[in-house]
Formats: structure tokens, C-alpha cells, sequence
């Protein structure tokens, strides 16, 4: 997919992390050394002013991909390239240090992403002064008023600590903080998951409206498929590592392709009541540790056949999209 | 700006409030006020603090400028003997020294060696235990493991330990001049390792929430996030534990100086008291060791129980 | 209408503090019939858990049951002494929490501590009663039982360890069982599974479940009614269809539409202003007024009581026959 249009591009993206056991204890139980894949040849593309979401349950290595995106965990292989720059490109300290400026992250845990100690005035304060976007103290002050009122905040509220907030307002002072070193692109590692439903809509509400606003790109990392029918242009899902399956939004969710896509949907609660049977599920997400062989989903997939237990799917992009699928590929699925 | 998701915005209703204010309704003033045996304690060691300050200005006499002192007066009882003075309250020892006054004086030696020694063991394992666990690795294994090797020693072996060294390498130095430093390098680097391993453990903690990576993100140093957003946080049970040292310095400082190692008797502090007054326990002078004794046990037993209510009143848990 | 299996009647949570007694559970009542699914549900801070807590005798000092009463078949539970609670706990009232992780001692293998809980709860001997456990291992879908019995849960995985506690809820034979989010720490395809159990296992058990929950969703498949909760208080009840799809009170209407629905477009999610209010600060009247798109005078003032209102009991003074 070379769009030139995009304003990020994840190309061939692994993260594997080292889970061994300390070396004595390896020595003593004879153990060897042991890895966990989190993120396996990943690739994919963000355009500019859209909302990319990547979905997934646990294990399925979407949170790794966003702080490797972000640039708080480097790669073990692939690339990552915010408008044409790669970021692992040492030799352009400059240019770098420019766009992590563009580049901001809203976090899951709303308790956890504020300092508890620093008044909310310093929080949203802190990317300003640290690239230098500012005059002096008393435009930096302004500016971190203007914030809080952008995202539904009072400017006074500046003087109280975090702990005096409830979890939907702290989570509008992370999007206050994200939004002040003037971003482009915005990382969302589940940032609604933490938060009641209703709270949940204000958030996402003015997540867009930010977006419309301010020209946003959005990375949406979520385990919930409704918030991400609602947010999202494109999705990405995500099983053990690997992507299953790209689509436009809309197409996925009238005609998922892959069996995993399928699953998910099928399993998403019936709230118009329309009494649908649910098709049986069958297992959980394995270890990924040690994953099934060949195609990661064989063991719980419908389709199965014996290329899908030995051999795994290569990625197929069509149009707009993008499949990893046996099944698919050899026109076994309706 | 107008026109945004939220019609009427979020308002938190409550004034804000400066940190006295916040301080005086806080549940940790408020558990304060509860206990009445905590309040003494600290009434008792306020007062050492200010007796300790004030000496120089309440005590009856200097004991330790010589000209002050009257052979005459030597080996007073206290004053409710019928043999004793109400010049000297507590009596006096054998060079004509006012026990209490001693007492007043020595505790200003005790408690500055205290103090020292904490504020050294303070930095010195805030700032390790700091690195250990926000760089990890292999900088984490080294001090952990000197730590480690550190704590199979006692701090009196410790003391003992630099005071013959320093006395080995430095032999035309003066005992009176150096003892003070000798003893709080001794304390203190017997009692780092507790803040260290403590400050570590707190570290591993805060170090992956999110706040700290928000900080990576905009990509200010490592040594900047250390100090500015992780310190503050990990601060908490440090101060208990400073307490309660203070209190084991003080006595670990009276067992050196009675086994003379520590302060000499020209500047005693209470355990050197209380070692000059021990040799005249069986001849029938009792108060010269007593006093000093009950004075120290006091002080060490109320900012005891000081940092006890402390460290109860700051765990959430207990709450 | 025959007794209801359990019956809450002006139940009051309170935990006194320095600043005066907080009320976490403002005076509800409802029934449970025998085999039915009630679900309660809310936002967090509404008194959810607070109220299965108090059920069965669970609330942490220094909350306490402050007035009102317990009901199970016809008798009075909630001012029993602590022995007779315990026997009550587990034979007749079954509890699944939500941390699959800590509801099981990992020192203890699972054959262990549902041999234990049977012993407790019949005369089983300890032969008979891992018998009983292979049985209940394998009704809740835990593949080899006979051998998966002598592992530990950490060898388990969350849904599986999930099922393991539904089979030890299940173990004393319950006519009610109190689900606190049972599904809220599985992955969403897992969280399906243990719906359809959960269900599946009440019907042929017919065990009464009161299944507490903040997702609207697990409450739409499993319930057959349902409570919604605000600020300590009941806001509307009744069958789940007509709760879920014709809403009355004015917060079930909003929570409905702040759920994004995979059906919808990118329409706009309906917010409801503000947030739920803090037990120190909660209003005058109607605990809602503030956040009402369709409040008026008498709301600011006067507590709305349940009225009948076609299926459902809502406490709302919209639907007073006098003001409206």
C-alpha cells in the first residue's frame, strides 16, 4: 500500500521480548531460553486525518504496537516511518526531535497517566516547556487555560491536584495534555476502557470533535468493537501478534472475512434484542509463549484444514484491504 | 473555542486549597489528634529538640568549659537528698559537672550525630536505590548486591571498623575534631541500604505507569524524569523510616561512645555519659549514669512511637 | 404469586465516617423469583456491589446494613448472627466474583477447594465428593476433568479459571447465586462463553442469579430483568426487553444511547452531562436532577418513589399521574 498520502507506515513490524528464566535457574532446570512474540510482520498504513483502529484481545499484541508506533519501545525488526522519516534513523536528530513533537499518546489507565503529585497546571504545562512552544511562563499559563476549556475543563481547574478529579475528567486532562504540544498524530491505547459508559460517550465525543477541529490522525487501540464501529475509518484486527484482517470500516463490519473477524463479531452482546442464536465459540486465546503452529487461529477456526495447521497465511492485499487466510485465499468461506 | 461536545462544562465545585489547609484536614492530622500517646510523644520529643537547641541558653551551667567547674562541688546527690543541692537538680558528677546540664549539652551531640547520619543514609540510599531501579539492569545488580554484602555487617563492626581505619591512616589526627564526622560516615553507611531497597521497590513500581512514560514520550532525560516526576512519588515511606532511624541512630551512636569508640568525653554525648558515670555505679553515685540513661531511653522510645503512628497513619490500607 | 425467592426491602448502606455517615445504598427494594435472572446494573459509585455484598453478609467494615430487610424464602437473613450466615453462604446463597485470579487460593489445587466446599455444605464423603467435583468440573465445560481436577489454578486459563469458580458457586447446590461482573476480566469472546454457561446452568439448575454488572450488554443476553441503579437508588425496573429497547427514566435513556452500537453509523453518541455524584455531594430531591435533560421544580426538591409504569417500576416524576 503506497499511499502517498500517508502519514504513517508500519512496514514489517516484530517485537519479540526475551521471557527466559535468570540464567542460573535455566542452568539448575535445565530450561532453554524462551520468547514471547508479541508482534509478528506487522504492516500497515495510516493516512492522514483518519482513524486507524487495531482490535484485539489479550495477547494479541496491539498495546506493543502502540508504544513501538510512539517510539517508548524500539523494534526487533521493521520500520516505522512518520512521513517518510524512519524513527529508529539516527542520523536525523533533528528532524526527529521535530516530529515527537508530532506524536502524542492518551493512555488506558486515567489514574495512572498523572503524576499525583504535580499540580494539573504543571501536567498539561510539562510538553510546552519542553519544546520550548511558548514565550514565557505567563503565555505558557494561557495557553494550558485554552487547553482545559478545548477539552471541557474549567482554566481554574489548573490549581487542583489530580486525586480531585473523577476518571472521565482526568482522562479530558490527558487528552489536554496530548493536545499541547500541537500534534498530528495521536496514539489511543484503549482510552475509554477505564470509564463508565456514559462517561465513555463524552470522551469519544470530543475525540472527535478534536479530531474534526484540529485535523487529527488517530491510532485507536481497543478490545471493544463498538467504540471502534463508531470511531474508526479503517480497522486492523489483531490475533496473537499477527494481523488477520484490514478493512474499511463499514465493509468489515457487513462482510468480515476472516473466521477470527467473524468470532469477534458474532460475540459482540445483543443489544437490539433481536434474540440472534450466537454460533459457538470454541477455546481462548493460547499462550504466546508458545503458539499453535501454522496459522495461529487453526485450533479454534471452523475452516481449519491441514495447509492452515502447518503453513502460515501470507497476507493477502486486495483494493483497499487486506486478508491473512487460508480459507479465504483458496475461496473455501462463503 | 465554542461549540465543543460538553454543553455545560465540568466543574469541579470545591475551592482549591493551599497545602496548610489541605495538611490540617487531612486524615493523617486528623488520626494525630485521635491518640493521646502519640500526642505526648511527640510533646517529648519536641522538647528534647528545644532543650537540645536552647542549651547553650537554659543550662545551669556549661559542664564543659573547665573554668566553670569547682572540685568542691564534685559528687553531689540529686536534690531531694538531704545532702543535695537545688544547684545542681540532678546532681553532679566527679569533676563537679551539673548532671542535668550535661544532660542538656550531651543531647545536642546525640541528636546532631542523629540527624547527620540520616540525612547522609538518606541521600545516599534515596539517590541508589533511585538508579537501581529506574535504570535496572546491570547497574540494579551491583548496588543491590553491595547492598546485599552491606547488610551481612553490623553497624557497630562498621563503625568500629572505619574508626580504626581512619585512626590507621590518618594517625596525628585529632580524636576530638574527627569523632563527629567518623560516626555519622559509620552510621550512615550502615543504614542506607533500608532507604535504598525501599526507594527500589517503589521505583520498579511507578516506573510503568503511564505518567512516567508520558514523560519518555516528550523526551526529556532519564535523570529529569528520575528526579522531577518519580522522586516526589517514592518519597512516602521514606520519612518513616527516617524516623525510626533517627532513633537507632542515636542509639547505635550511645553504644560507640560506651565502648569508646564514639564521642570522646571532652563533647560527651549521652552514651559517653553515660559511660563516665558507669564507673561509679557500685560506689554508690548512681545519678551520674541514671539520668543520662533515662534521658536517652525517653527520647528514643517517644520518636519510636512517633514514627510507629507515622507509618500506620500513612498506609492507605489501614484507613 | 408465590413467595420470591429472595426479597430486599428498603435496604440501606451506610459507612459512617469523621464527617458524618455516607449512604451508599439509599433505601431499594426488589424481588428475585425462584430460576430468575436479575440484573443489576449501573455506572461505578451506584451501589451495585455494595448491595450483593450486603445480600450475603459480605460488607466490608465499617459499612453496615444501617435499616431495611433480607428475605430469603420468607426469612428475615440480613441480622443473622455470623455462624448461621456461614452455613447460609454457599448452600443456599452462591457468590462468583469478579477477579477469577483471586477467587481461587493458588496454593491449593482446585480438586482441593471444591472438595471443600462440598464437604461443607453436605455429608459427602471425600471419595463421593470429588466425584461431585469431576461432575461439576465437566458441566461447566472444563475439558479431561478427571485429570485437569489436580491442577492449580494457575495452569488454568481466565475463562477456564472463570468456570472453575461458577462450578465452586454452584457446588453447595444454591437456589441463588450473586454474580459480581463475573465477565468484566475476560476477553470479549470468552465473556460469550461464559454467559451462555452461566445461563445454561441456572435454567437446569433452576438457581435464581442476581447478576451485577456495569455492561448493558451481558445484561441484554442474560437477564430477564433488570434494575439500573443510580446513586444508591433504583431508577427503573423491569423485564429487560422493555427496559433495553423503551427505556422510561431519563438516565436509562441516556445510558442507552451512549452505547455505541455495532449497528450504528457514526452518528453522534448521546452524552449525559457531568458525572455520577460523589456519596459526600449527592443532590437535593431527584439524586439525577442535575444531569436531566427533562428536569423541573418538584425533582430539585422531592425523592421520587417507584411507580408502575406499564412493565416496568420507575422513580421518576415524569411519570406521576399529577404532574404529568
Amino acid at each position: 500500500m503506497t499511499d502517498t498520502q500517508a502519514l504513517v507506515a508500519v512496514s514489517e513490524l516484530s517485537r519479540t521480548f526475551d521471557v527466559s528464566k535468570p540464567w542460573l535457574n535455566r542452568i539448575i532446570e535445565r530450561e532453554t531460553k524462551k520468547y514471547l512474540r508479541a508482534v509478528d510482520d506487522l504492516s500497515f498504513v495510516i493516512r492522514k486525518g483518519e482513524t486507524f483502529a487495531l482490535v484485539g484481545e489479550s495477547g494479541s499484541g496491539k498495546s506493543t504496537v502502540a508504544k513501538i508506533v510512539v517510539g517508548l519501545l524500539p523494534p526487533t525488526t521493521g520500520h516505522i516511518l512518520i512521513e517518510g522519516v524512519d524513527l529508529a534513523d539516527v542520523s536525523r536528530v533533528a528532524e526527529l526531535r521535530k516530529i515527537r513533537r508530532r506524536i502524542q499518546m492518551i493512555f488506558q489507565d486515567p489514574f495512572a497517566s498523572l503524576n499525583p503529585r504535580w499540580r494539573v497546571q504543571k501536567i498539561v504545562a510539562e510538553p510546552i516547556r519542553a519544546f520550548g512552544l511558548e514565550a514565557d511562563d505567563a503565555a505558557t499559563t494561557r495557553r494550558v487555560g485554552e487547553l482545559l476549556s478545548v477539552v471541557g475543563l474549567d482554566p481554574r481547574d489548573g490549581f487542583k491536584f489530580p486525586h480531585e478529579f473523577s476518571g472521565g475528567q482526568r482522562q479530558r486532562i490527558c487528552i489536554a495534555r496530548a493536545l499541547a504540544s500541537k500534534p498530528d498524530f495521536i496514539v489511543c491505547d484503549e482510552p475509554t476502557s477505564a470509564l463508565d459508559v456514559s462517561v465513555q460517550a463524552q470522551i469519544l465525543n470530543l475525540m472527535k470533535d478534536l479530531q474534526d477541529e484540529f485535523g487529527l490522525t488517530y491510532l485507536f487501540i481497543s478490545h471493544d468493537l463498538s467504540v471502534v464501529r463508531h470511531m474508526a475509518n479503517r480497522i486492523g484486527v489483531m490475533y496473537l501478534g499477527r494481523v488477520v484482517e484490514i478493512a474499511e470500516a463499514k465493509m468489515l463490519f457487513k462482510a468480515p472475512k476472516h473466521p477470527y473477524t467473524r468470532m469477534l463479531l458474532d460475540a459482540v452482546p445483543d443489544l437490539e434484542m433481536t434474540g440472534r442464536a450466537h454460533q459457538q465459540i470454541e477455546g481462548e486465546v493460547p499462550n504466546p509463549i508458545s503458539p499453535p503452529a501454522g496459522c495461529t487461529f487453526h485450533p479454534r477456526c471452523p475452516f481449519a484444514n491441514e495447509r492452515c495447521r502447518t503453513e502460515i497465511p501470507a497476507a493477502i492485499e486486495r483494493a483497499d484491504s487486506l486478508i491473512a487466510c487460508h480459507g479465504v485465499e483458496e475461496g473455501r468461506l462463503d | 473555542m465554542s461549540n465543543h461536545s460538553v454543553p455545560n462544562p465540568v466543574v469541579s465545585t470545591q475551592k482549591p486549597q493551599g497545602w496548610l489547609a489541605r495538611a490540617i484536614d487531612s486524615d493523617v492530622f486528623y488520626s494525630f489528634r485521635q491518640s493521646k500517646l502519640v500526642m505526648l510523644a511527640a510533646i517529648v520529643t519536641v522538647l528534647f529538640f528545644l532543650m537540645a537547641l536552647l542549651a547553650p541558653w537554659i543550662a545551669l551551667q556549661n559542664p564543659f568549659d573547665v573554668a566553670n567547674l569547682d572540685l568542691m562541688n564534685s559528687l553531689n546527690p540529686p536534690a531531694w537528698h538531704p545532702d543535695g543541692s537545688w544547684r545542681f537538680p540532678l546532681g553532679s558528677d566527679d569533676q563537679g559537672r551539673d548532671v542535668l546540664s550535661a544532660i542538656m549539652y550531651g543531647s545536642r551531640i546525640s541528636l546532631a550525630v542523629g540527624f547527620a547520619s540520616v540525612i547522609f543514609a538518606g541521600v545516599m540510599g534515596i539517590s541508589l536505590g533511585l538508579l537501581a531501579g529506574y535504570v535496572g539492569g546491570m547497574t540494579d545488580t551491583v548496588i543491590m548486591r553491595i547492598a546485599d554484602v552491606q547488610l551481612t555487617f553490623p553497624a557497630i563492626l562498621i563503625a568500629l571498623l572505619i574508626d580504626g581505619t581512619v585512626a590507621g591512616l590518618f594517625p596525628g589526627l585529632n580524636r576530638e575534631n574527627s569523632a563527629f564526622y567518623v560516626l555519622v560516615l559509620s552510621i550512615g553507611l550502615s543504614f542506607w541500604v533500608q532507604y535504598a531497597r525501599t526507594v527500589r521497590s517503589s521505583v520498579l513500581v511507578e516506573k510503568n505507569k503511564e505518567y512516567v512514560q508520558a514523560a519518555r514520550l516528550i523526551g526529556l532525560r532519564p535523570l529529569t524524569i528520575m528526579v522531577r516526576h518519580v522522586l516526589p512519588n517514592v518519597l512516602g515511606p521514606v520519612l518513616v523510616i527516617a524516623t525510626i532511624n533517627l532513633a537507632l541512630a542515636v542509639i547505635t551512636e550511645a553504644t560507640l561512645s560506651f565502648l569508646g569508640v564514639g564521642i570522646p568525653p571532652t563533647q560527651p554525648s549521652l552514651g559517653t555519659l553515660i559511660r563516665i558515670g558507669n564507673n561509679f555505679l557500685f560506689s554508690g553515685e548512681w545519678w551520674i549514669t541514671m539520668f543520662p540513661g533515662i534521658a536517652l531511653a525517653l527520647l528514643v522510645l517517644a520518636v519510636n512511637l512517633l514514627g510507629d503512628w507515622l507509618r500506620d497513619a500513612l498506609n492507605p490500607k489501614l484507613r | 404469586m408465590s413467595t420470591p425467592l429472595l426479597s430486599v426491602r428498603d435496604l440501606v448502606v451506610e459507612f459512617p465516617t469523621r464527617h458524618g455517615a455516607l449512604t451508599a445504598v439509599d433505601r431499594i427494594s426488589f424481588d428475585i423469583a425462584a430460576g430468575e435472572v436479575l440484573g443489576v446494573v449501573g455506572e461505578s459509585g451506584a451501589g451495585k456491589s455494595l448491595t450483593g455484598a450486603a445480600i450475603i453478609g459480605l460488607l466490608e467494615p465499617p459499612g453496615r446494613i444501617a435499616s431495611g430487610e433480607v428475605y430469603l424464602q420468607g426469612q428475615r437473613i440480613d441480622q443473622l448472627p455470623a455462624s448461621e450466615m456461614r452455613s447460609i453462604r454457599g448452600k443456599r446463597i452462591g457468590m462468583i466474583f469478579q477477579d477469577p485470579l483471586t477467587s481461587l487460593n493458588p496454593l491449593y489445587r482446585i480438586g482441593q477447594q471444591l472438595v471443600e466446599t462440598i464437604q461443607t455444605h453436605s455429608a459427602l464423603r471425600t471419595a463421593q465428593a470429588r466425584e461431585r467435583a469431576i461432575e461439576l468440573l465437566s458441566e461447566v465445560g472444563i475439558p479431561a476433568p478427571e485429570t485437569r481436577i489436580d491442577a492449580y489454578p494457575h495452569q488454568f486459563s481466565g475463562g477456564m479459571r472463570q468456570r472453575v469458580v461458577i462450578a465452586l458457586a454452584l457446588a453447595g447446590e444454591p437456589s441463588l447465586v450473586i454474580a459480581d461482573e463475573p465477565t468484566t476480566a475476560l476477553d470479549v469472546s470468552v465473556q460469550a462463553q461464559i454467559i451462555a454457561l452461566l445461563k445454561r446452568l441456572c435454567r437446569d439448575h433452576g438457581t435464581a442469579v442476581m447478576l451485577i454488572t456495569h455492561d448493558m450488554g451481558v445484561i441484554a443476553e442474560a437477564a430477564d430483568r433488570v434494575a439500573v441503579m443510580y446513586a444508591g437508588r433504583i431508577a427503573e425496573i423491569g423485564p429487560v426487553r422493555d427496559v433495553v429497547k423503551a427505556p422510561k427514566h431519563p438516565y436509562t435513556v441516556g445510558l442507552m444511547g451512549s452505547i455505541p452500537s455495532i449497528d450504528s453509523e457514526h452518528t453522534r453518541l448521546v452524552q449525559i452531562p457531568g458525572a455520577m455524584p460523589r456519596l459526600t455531594a449527592i443532590p437535593q430531591g431527584c439524586s439525577f436532577n442535575p444531569r436531566c435533560t427533562d428536569v423541573f421544580e418538584k425533582c430539585r426538591h422531592q425523592e421520587p418513589q417507584p411507580r408502575t409504569v406499564g412493565t416496568a417500576d420507575v422513580a421518576c416524576w415524569l411519570y406521576d399521574g399529577a404532574t404529568k
